[in-house]
Protein backbone atom coordinates (compact mmCIF):
# COMPACT_ATOMS: atom_id res chain seq x y z
CA UNK A 1 0.00 0.00 0.00
CA UNK A 2 2.83 2.40 0.88
CA UNK A 3 4.22 2.05 -2.62
CA UNK A 4 0.86 2.85 -4.15
CA UNK A 5 0.35 5.93 -2.01
CA UNK A 6 3.87 7.14 -2.74
CA UNK A 7 3.44 6.58 -6.46
CA UNK A 8 0.05 8.32 -6.57
CA UNK A 9 1.04 11.32 -4.49
CA UNK A 10 4.29 11.77 -6.36
CA UNK A 11 2.46 11.48 -9.67
CA UNK A 12 -0.02 14.08 -8.51
CA UNK A 13 2.77 16.39 -7.43
CA UNK A 14 4.57 15.85 -10.71
CA UNK A 15 1.46 16.49 -12.77
CA UNK A 16 1.38 19.97 -11.35
CA UNK A 17 5.01 20.61 -12.16
CA UNK A 18 4.85 18.83 -15.52
CA UNK A 19 2.19 21.25 -16.69
CA UNK A 20 4.66 24.09 -16.42
CA UNK A 21 7.66 22.14 -17.65
CA UNK A 22 6.48 20.06 -20.59
CA UNK A 23 9.98 18.81 -21.43
CA UNK A 24 10.08 16.74 -18.25
CA UNK A 25 9.06 13.16 -18.82
CA UNK A 26 9.38 12.01 -15.23
CA UNK A 27 5.66 11.32 -14.97
CA UNK A 28 6.23 8.24 -17.10
CA UNK A 29 8.22 6.66 -14.28
CA UNK A 30 5.39 7.14 -11.86
CA UNK A 31 2.52 5.13 -13.34
CA UNK A 32 0.56 3.50 -10.57
CA UNK A 33 1.73 0.04 -9.58
CA UNK A 34 -0.33 -1.87 -7.02
CA UNK A 35 1.06 -4.09 -4.31
CA UNK A 36 -0.38 -7.58 -4.16
CA UNK A 37 -0.59 -8.02 -7.94
CA UNK A 38 1.76 -9.90 -10.20
CA UNK A 39 3.10 -8.41 -13.42
CA UNK A 40 4.33 -9.55 -16.83
CA UNK A 41 7.03 -7.84 -18.90
CA UNK A 42 4.40 -7.19 -21.55
CA UNK A 43 2.60 -4.97 -19.00
CA UNK A 44 -0.34 -7.13 -17.98
CA UNK A 45 -1.28 -7.67 -14.31
CA UNK A 46 -2.74 -10.69 -12.51
CA UNK A 47 -4.73 -10.66 -9.26
CA UNK A 48 -4.97 -14.12 -7.76
CA UNK A 49 -7.87 -14.59 -5.34
CA UNK A 50 -8.72 -18.14 -4.36
CA UNK A 51 -9.23 -20.25 -7.47
CA UNK A 52 -9.65 -17.31 -9.85
CA UNK A 53 -7.09 -14.99 -11.38
CA UNK A 54 -8.18 -11.64 -12.83
CA UNK A 55 -6.12 -10.18 -15.69
CA UNK A 56 -5.84 -6.71 -17.16
CA UNK A 57 -3.28 -4.24 -18.46
CA UNK A 58 -1.32 -1.91 -16.23
CA UNK A 59 -1.47 1.84 -15.75
CA UNK A 60 1.90 2.07 -17.55
CA UNK A 61 0.43 0.18 -20.51
CA UNK A 62 -2.72 2.27 -20.81
CA UNK A 63 -0.72 5.47 -20.59
CA UNK A 64 1.53 4.39 -23.47
CA UNK A 65 -1.44 3.27 -25.55
CA UNK A 66 -3.52 6.42 -25.47
CA UNK A 67 -7.30 6.47 -25.35
CA UNK A 68 -8.70 2.97 -25.85
CA UNK A 69 -11.64 2.98 -28.27
CA UNK A 70 -12.19 -0.73 -28.84
CA UNK A 71 -11.51 -3.93 -26.92
CA UNK A 72 -11.58 -7.43 -28.40
CA UNK A 73 -12.02 -10.20 -25.84
CA UNK A 74 -12.37 -13.97 -26.10
CA UNK A 75 -15.43 -16.00 -25.10
CA UNK A 76 -15.76 -17.54 -21.64
CA UNK A 77 -15.03 -21.26 -21.72
CA UNK A 78 -12.02 -20.80 -23.96
CA UNK A 79 -8.46 -21.14 -22.71
CA UNK A 80 -5.41 -18.92 -22.47
CA UNK A 81 -1.71 -19.82 -22.59
CA UNK A 82 1.11 -18.00 -20.86
CA UNK A 83 2.69 -15.48 -23.22
CA UNK A 84 0.07 -15.92 -25.94
CA UNK A 85 -2.41 -13.28 -27.06
CA UNK A 86 -6.01 -13.52 -25.89
CA UNK A 87 -7.41 -10.26 -27.16
CA UNK A 88 -6.55 -6.80 -28.38
CA UNK A 89 -7.17 -3.15 -27.66
CA UNK A 90 -7.37 -0.34 -30.21
CA UNK A 91 -6.16 3.19 -29.55
CA UNK A 92 -4.92 5.96 -31.90
CA UNK A 93 -5.59 3.71 -34.93
CA UNK A 94 -3.30 1.02 -33.50
CA UNK A 95 -4.48 -2.42 -32.43
CA UNK A 96 -2.22 -3.90 -29.75
CA UNK A 97 -2.39 -7.56 -28.78
CA UNK A 98 -2.91 -8.31 -25.11
CA UNK A 99 -1.06 -11.39 -23.84
CA UNK A 100 -1.98 -13.66 -20.96
CA UNK A 101 0.62 -13.86 -18.18
CA UNK A 102 -0.65 -17.32 -17.20
CA UNK A 103 -2.35 -20.40 -18.66
CA UNK A 104 -5.83 -21.53 -17.72
CA UNK A 105 -9.53 -21.61 -18.51
CA UNK A 106 -11.46 -18.39 -19.08
CA UNK A 107 -14.36 -18.25 -16.63
CA UNK A 108 -15.54 -14.68 -17.12
CA UNK A 109 -15.00 -11.78 -19.48
CA UNK A 110 -15.64 -8.09 -18.73
CA UNK A 111 -18.58 -7.33 -21.00
CA UNK A 112 -18.65 -3.66 -19.84
CA UNK A 113 -15.60 -3.05 -22.02
CA UNK A 114 -17.54 -3.32 -25.28
CA UNK A 115 -19.66 -0.29 -24.35
CA UNK A 116 -17.04 1.48 -22.23
CA UNK A 117 -13.54 0.67 -23.54
CA UNK A 118 -12.19 3.79 -21.81
CA UNK A 119 -12.48 2.00 -18.46
CA UNK A 120 -9.09 0.53 -19.31
CA UNK A 121 -7.66 4.05 -19.21
CA UNK A 122 -9.60 5.40 -16.25
CA UNK A 123 -9.49 2.29 -14.06
CA UNK A 124 -6.90 -0.18 -15.38
CA UNK A 125 -6.74 -2.26 -12.15
CA UNK A 126 -10.39 -2.17 -11.12
CA UNK A 127 -13.24 -1.61 -13.56
CA UNK A 128 -10.94 -2.08 -16.58
CA UNK A 129 -10.23 -5.76 -15.80
CA UNK A 130 -10.37 -7.87 -18.95
CA UNK A 131 -10.74 -11.62 -18.18
CA UNK A 132 -10.97 -13.96 -15.22
CA UNK A 133 -9.15 -17.27 -15.48
CA UNK A 134 -8.88 -20.50 -13.52
CA UNK A 135 -5.07 -20.88 -13.48
CA UNK A 136 -3.72 -24.24 -14.53
CA UNK A 137 -0.28 -23.76 -12.98
CA UNK A 138 0.72 -22.05 -9.73
CA UNK A 139 4.39 -21.96 -10.76
CA UNK A 140 3.52 -19.63 -13.64
CA UNK A 141 2.06 -17.14 -11.15
CA UNK A 142 5.14 -17.35 -8.98
CA UNK A 143 7.46 -16.62 -11.89
CA UNK A 144 5.81 -13.25 -12.57
CA UNK A 145 7.17 -9.97 -11.19
CA UNK A 146 6.00 -8.42 -7.94
CA UNK A 147 5.17 -4.74 -7.63
CA UNK A 148 8.69 -3.57 -6.69
CA UNK A 149 10.27 -5.56 -9.53
CA UNK A 150 7.71 -4.30 -12.03
CA UNK A 151 8.18 -0.67 -10.94
CA UNK A 152 11.91 -1.03 -11.47
CA UNK A 153 11.28 -2.76 -14.82
CA UNK A 154 9.16 0.18 -16.02
CA UNK A 155 11.69 2.75 -14.84
CA UNK A 156 14.51 0.95 -16.65
CA UNK A 157 12.42 0.55 -19.79
CA UNK A 158 11.51 4.22 -19.91
CA UNK A 159 14.92 5.54 -18.87
CA UNK A 160 16.97 3.61 -21.38
CA UNK A 161 15.57 5.50 -24.37
CA UNK B 1 21.87 5.26 -24.12
CA UNK B 2 20.94 2.67 -26.68
CA UNK B 3 23.42 1.38 -29.28
CA UNK B 4 23.37 2.08 -33.01
CA UNK B 5 19.99 1.44 -34.67
CA UNK B 6 19.84 -0.18 -38.08
CA UNK B 7 16.95 0.03 -40.51
CA UNK B 8 16.63 -2.13 -43.60
CA UNK B 9 14.50 -0.52 -46.29
CA UNK B 10 12.80 -2.63 -48.98
CA UNK B 11 11.80 -0.61 -52.05
CA UNK B 12 9.10 -2.76 -53.54
CA UNK B 13 7.20 -0.88 -56.21
CA UNK B 14 3.63 -2.10 -56.82
CA UNK B 15 2.53 -4.93 -54.56
CA UNK B 16 -0.82 -6.66 -54.36
CA UNK B 17 -2.38 -6.08 -50.91
CA UNK B 18 -2.61 -9.73 -49.88
CA UNK B 19 0.97 -10.41 -50.93
CA UNK B 20 2.12 -7.47 -48.83
CA UNK B 21 0.06 -8.75 -45.89
CA UNK B 22 1.58 -12.25 -46.11
CA UNK B 23 5.06 -10.76 -46.35
CA UNK B 24 4.44 -8.60 -43.28
CA UNK B 25 3.23 -11.59 -41.26
CA UNK B 26 6.43 -13.44 -42.10
CA UNK B 27 8.60 -10.43 -41.30
CA UNK B 28 6.82 -9.81 -37.99
CA UNK B 29 7.55 -13.38 -36.99
CA UNK B 30 11.20 -13.04 -38.10
CA UNK B 31 11.58 -9.74 -36.27
CA UNK B 32 10.11 -11.19 -33.08
CA UNK B 33 12.77 -13.93 -33.22
CA UNK B 34 15.45 -11.29 -33.94
CA UNK B 35 16.25 -12.93 -37.28
CA UNK B 36 16.00 -9.59 -39.06
CA UNK B 37 16.65 -5.97 -38.05
CA UNK B 38 13.94 -3.29 -38.02
CA UNK B 39 12.59 -3.36 -41.57
CA UNK B 40 10.65 -0.79 -43.57
CA UNK B 41 8.60 -1.73 -46.63
CA UNK B 42 8.10 1.10 -49.14
CA UNK B 43 5.48 0.37 -51.79
CA UNK B 44 2.24 1.21 -53.59
CA UNK B 45 -0.91 -0.89 -53.98
CA UNK B 46 -3.30 -1.31 -56.89
CA UNK B 47 -6.77 0.12 -56.04
CA UNK B 48 -7.69 -1.51 -52.73
CA UNK B 49 -10.15 -0.73 -49.95
CA UNK B 50 -9.26 -2.06 -46.51
CA UNK B 51 -11.08 -2.37 -43.22
CA UNK B 52 -9.60 -2.56 -39.73
CA UNK B 53 -10.25 -4.89 -36.81
CA UNK B 54 -13.55 -3.19 -36.00
CA UNK B 55 -14.86 -4.21 -39.46
CA UNK B 56 -16.69 -0.94 -40.01
CA UNK B 57 -18.07 -1.99 -43.40
CA UNK B 58 -21.02 0.38 -43.02
CA UNK B 59 -18.49 2.99 -44.14
CA UNK B 60 -18.24 1.35 -47.58
CA UNK B 61 -20.84 3.25 -49.59
CA UNK B 62 -21.11 0.98 -52.60
CA UNK B 63 -21.99 -2.73 -52.55
CA UNK B 64 -18.92 -4.96 -52.30
CA UNK B 65 -20.08 -6.64 -55.52
CA UNK B 66 -19.58 -3.34 -57.39
CA UNK B 67 -15.92 -3.08 -56.51
CA UNK B 68 -14.74 -5.20 -59.42
CA UNK B 69 -16.45 -2.76 -61.80
CA UNK B 70 -14.32 0.07 -60.50
CA UNK B 71 -11.20 -2.07 -60.54
CA UNK B 72 -10.77 -2.34 -56.80
CA UNK B 73 -10.37 -5.08 -54.18
CA UNK B 74 -11.61 -5.15 -50.57
CA UNK B 75 -9.69 -6.69 -47.65
CA UNK B 76 -10.40 -7.11 -43.96
CA UNK B 77 -7.38 -6.71 -41.71
CA UNK B 78 -6.29 -6.78 -38.07
CA UNK B 79 -4.94 -3.24 -38.07
CA UNK B 80 -6.40 -0.38 -36.07
CA UNK B 81 -8.36 2.35 -37.77
CA UNK B 82 -11.41 2.51 -39.98
CA UNK B 83 -11.96 2.03 -43.72
CA UNK B 84 -9.48 3.49 -46.16
CA UNK B 85 -8.40 3.38 -49.80
CA UNK B 86 -4.97 2.58 -51.17
CA UNK B 87 -4.02 3.06 -54.80
CA UNK B 88 -1.47 4.19 -57.34
CA UNK B 89 0.38 7.44 -56.54
CA UNK B 90 -0.07 6.95 -52.82
CA UNK B 91 3.16 6.27 -50.92
CA UNK B 92 2.87 3.50 -48.37
CA UNK B 93 5.30 2.66 -45.59
CA UNK B 94 4.93 -0.52 -43.54
CA UNK B 95 7.47 -0.45 -40.70
CA UNK B 96 8.14 -3.85 -39.14
CA UNK B 97 9.96 -2.64 -36.04
CA UNK B 98 10.37 -3.60 -32.42
CA UNK B 99 8.74 -0.90 -30.30
CA UNK B 100 10.26 -2.36 -27.14
CA UNK B 101 13.79 -2.01 -28.47
CA UNK B 102 13.21 1.52 -29.60
CA UNK B 103 11.34 2.42 -26.41
CA UNK B 104 8.01 3.56 -27.82
CA UNK B 105 4.43 2.86 -26.86
CA UNK B 106 1.59 2.84 -29.40
CA UNK B 107 0.74 6.48 -28.87
CA UNK B 108 4.30 7.78 -29.36
CA UNK B 109 4.82 5.48 -32.34
CA UNK B 110 1.74 6.80 -34.11
CA UNK B 111 2.75 10.39 -33.32
CA UNK B 112 6.10 9.77 -35.00
CA UNK B 113 4.34 8.30 -38.06
CA UNK B 114 2.28 11.48 -38.20
CA UNK B 115 5.44 13.58 -37.85
CA UNK B 116 7.02 11.66 -40.73
CA UNK B 117 4.25 12.75 -43.08
CA UNK B 118 4.13 16.28 -41.65
CA UNK B 119 7.84 16.69 -42.26
CA UNK B 120 7.57 15.40 -45.82
CA UNK B 121 4.71 17.80 -46.51
CA UNK B 122 6.79 20.71 -45.22
CA UNK B 123 9.48 19.95 -47.82
CA UNK B 124 6.90 21.12 -50.35
CA UNK B 125 5.71 24.11 -48.36
CA UNK B 126 2.58 22.32 -47.18
CA UNK B 127 1.63 23.02 -43.57
CA UNK B 128 0.21 19.75 -42.33
CA UNK B 129 -0.59 18.81 -38.77
CA UNK B 130 -1.67 15.86 -36.68
CA UNK B 131 -5.36 15.27 -36.17
CA UNK B 132 -7.29 16.31 -33.12
CA UNK B 133 -8.10 13.69 -30.49
CA UNK B 134 -9.72 10.69 -32.10
CA UNK B 135 -8.74 11.76 -35.62
CA UNK B 136 -5.32 10.18 -35.98
CA UNK B 137 -3.76 11.04 -39.30
CA UNK B 138 -2.26 14.03 -41.06
CA UNK B 139 -4.34 17.01 -42.12
CA UNK B 140 -3.97 20.17 -44.15
CA UNK B 141 -6.67 22.29 -42.62
CA UNK B 142 -9.82 20.17 -42.78
CA UNK B 143 -8.46 17.94 -45.54
CA UNK B 144 -6.75 14.63 -44.88
CA UNK B 145 -3.46 14.02 -46.68
CA UNK B 146 -2.15 11.01 -44.78
CA UNK B 147 -3.70 8.03 -43.02
CA UNK B 148 -2.44 5.64 -40.37
CA UNK B 149 -3.49 2.15 -39.36
CA UNK B 150 -1.20 -0.02 -37.28
CA UNK B 151 -1.04 -3.45 -35.70
CA UNK B 152 1.22 -4.21 -32.75
CA UNK B 153 1.82 -7.82 -31.84
CA UNK B 154 4.31 -8.75 -29.09
CA UNK B 155 5.71 -5.27 -29.50
CA UNK B 156 6.34 -5.65 -33.26
CA UNK B 157 4.58 -3.29 -35.66
CA UNK B 158 2.96 -3.99 -39.01
CA UNK B 159 0.76 -2.03 -41.42
CA UNK B 160 1.65 1.67 -41.14
CA UNK B 161 1.00 4.84 -43.09
CA UNK B 162 -0.35 5.96 -46.46
CA UNK B 163 0.58 9.37 -47.85
CA UNK B 164 -1.37 10.83 -50.78
CA UNK B 165 1.08 12.07 -53.40
CA UNK B 166 -1.46 12.21 -56.26
CA UNK B 167 -3.93 9.32 -56.06
CA UNK B 168 -7.24 9.39 -57.90
CA UNK B 169 -9.31 11.01 -55.15
CA UNK B 170 -12.59 9.86 -56.79
CA UNK B 171 -12.02 6.44 -55.21
CA UNK B 172 -12.49 8.04 -51.78
CA UNK B 173 -16.04 9.02 -52.71
CA UNK B 174 -17.11 5.39 -52.31
CA UNK B 175 -16.25 5.34 -48.60
CA UNK B 176 -16.57 7.43 -45.49
CA UNK B 177 -12.78 7.73 -45.19
CA UNK B 178 -11.58 6.69 -41.74
CA UNK B 179 -15.21 6.91 -40.59
CA UNK B 180 -15.12 10.72 -40.55
CA UNK B 181 -18.07 12.09 -42.49
CA UNK B 182 -17.57 15.80 -42.94
CA UNK B 183 -13.93 16.05 -43.97
CA UNK B 184 -12.31 15.85 -47.41
CA UNK B 185 -9.34 13.89 -48.62
CA UNK B 186 -6.51 15.71 -50.37
CA UNK B 187 -3.08 15.08 -51.88
CA UNK B 188 0.35 16.66 -52.10
CA UNK B 189 -0.38 17.51 -55.72
CA UNK B 190 -3.45 19.48 -54.68
CA UNK B 191 -1.89 21.27 -51.76
CA UNK B 192 1.38 22.48 -53.25
CA UNK B 193 2.22 24.82 -56.09
CA UNK B 194 5.75 23.39 -56.20
CA UNK B 195 6.47 21.16 -59.18
CA UNK B 196 6.69 17.63 -57.83
CA UNK B 197 9.75 15.51 -58.63
CA UNK B 198 9.39 11.85 -59.63
CA UNK B 199 7.51 9.69 -57.15
CA UNK B 200 10.64 7.68 -56.51
CA UNK B 201 12.24 10.84 -55.10
CA UNK B 202 9.22 11.53 -52.90
CA UNK B 203 9.25 7.94 -51.60
CA UNK B 204 12.92 8.29 -50.71
CA UNK B 205 12.26 11.58 -48.93
CA UNK B 206 9.46 9.96 -46.94
CA UNK B 207 11.79 7.13 -45.96
CA UNK B 208 14.51 9.62 -44.94
CA UNK B 209 12.05 11.55 -42.77
CA UNK B 210 11.03 8.27 -41.12
CA UNK B 211 14.62 7.16 -40.51
CA UNK B 212 15.60 10.51 -39.04
CA UNK B 213 12.56 10.85 -36.79
CA UNK B 214 12.97 7.35 -35.43
CA UNK B 215 16.68 7.79 -34.80
CA UNK B 216 18.10 5.18 -37.16
CA UNK B 217 21.78 5.85 -37.75
CA UNK B 218 22.30 3.10 -40.28
CA UNK B 219 19.97 2.67 -43.25
CA UNK B 220 20.47 -0.24 -45.63
CA UNK B 221 18.57 -0.15 -48.93
CA UNK B 222 17.30 -3.28 -50.62
CA UNK B 223 16.05 -2.64 -54.15
CA UNK B 224 13.46 -4.92 -55.79
CA UNK B 225 13.67 -7.70 -53.23
CA UNK B 226 12.85 -11.03 -54.80
CA UNK B 227 10.56 -12.31 -52.06
CA UNK B 228 7.43 -11.93 -54.17
CA UNK B 229 7.24 -13.47 -57.62
CA UNK B 230 3.79 -13.02 -59.13
CA UNK B 231 2.54 -9.51 -58.61
CA UNK B 232 5.61 -7.39 -58.17
CA UNK B 233 6.24 -4.65 -60.70
CA UNK B 234 8.78 -1.89 -60.80
CA UNK B 235 7.09 1.43 -60.06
Amino acid sequence: MALRMWASSTANALKISCASKPYLSLSRCFSTVLDGLKYAESHEWVKHEGSVATIGITDHAQDHLGEVVFVELPEPGGSVSKGKGFGAVESVKATSDVNSPISGEIVEVNSKLSEAPGLINSSPYEEGWMIKVKPSSSSELESLMGSKEYTKFCEEEDASH
Amino acid sequence: MRGPLKLEVWKMGFVNYLDALKLQEKLVSDRKLCRIPDTLLSLQHPPTYTLGKRRTDHNLLIPASELKNIGAELHYTQRGGDITFHGPHQAILYPIISLREIGLGARNYVEKLESTMIELSSLYGVKACAGQKGETGVWVGERKIGAIGVRISHGITSHGLAFNIDPDLKYFKHIVPCGITDKEVTSLRRETSTVLPSEEVIHEQLISCFARLFGYNTVVWKENPSILSDHEEIA
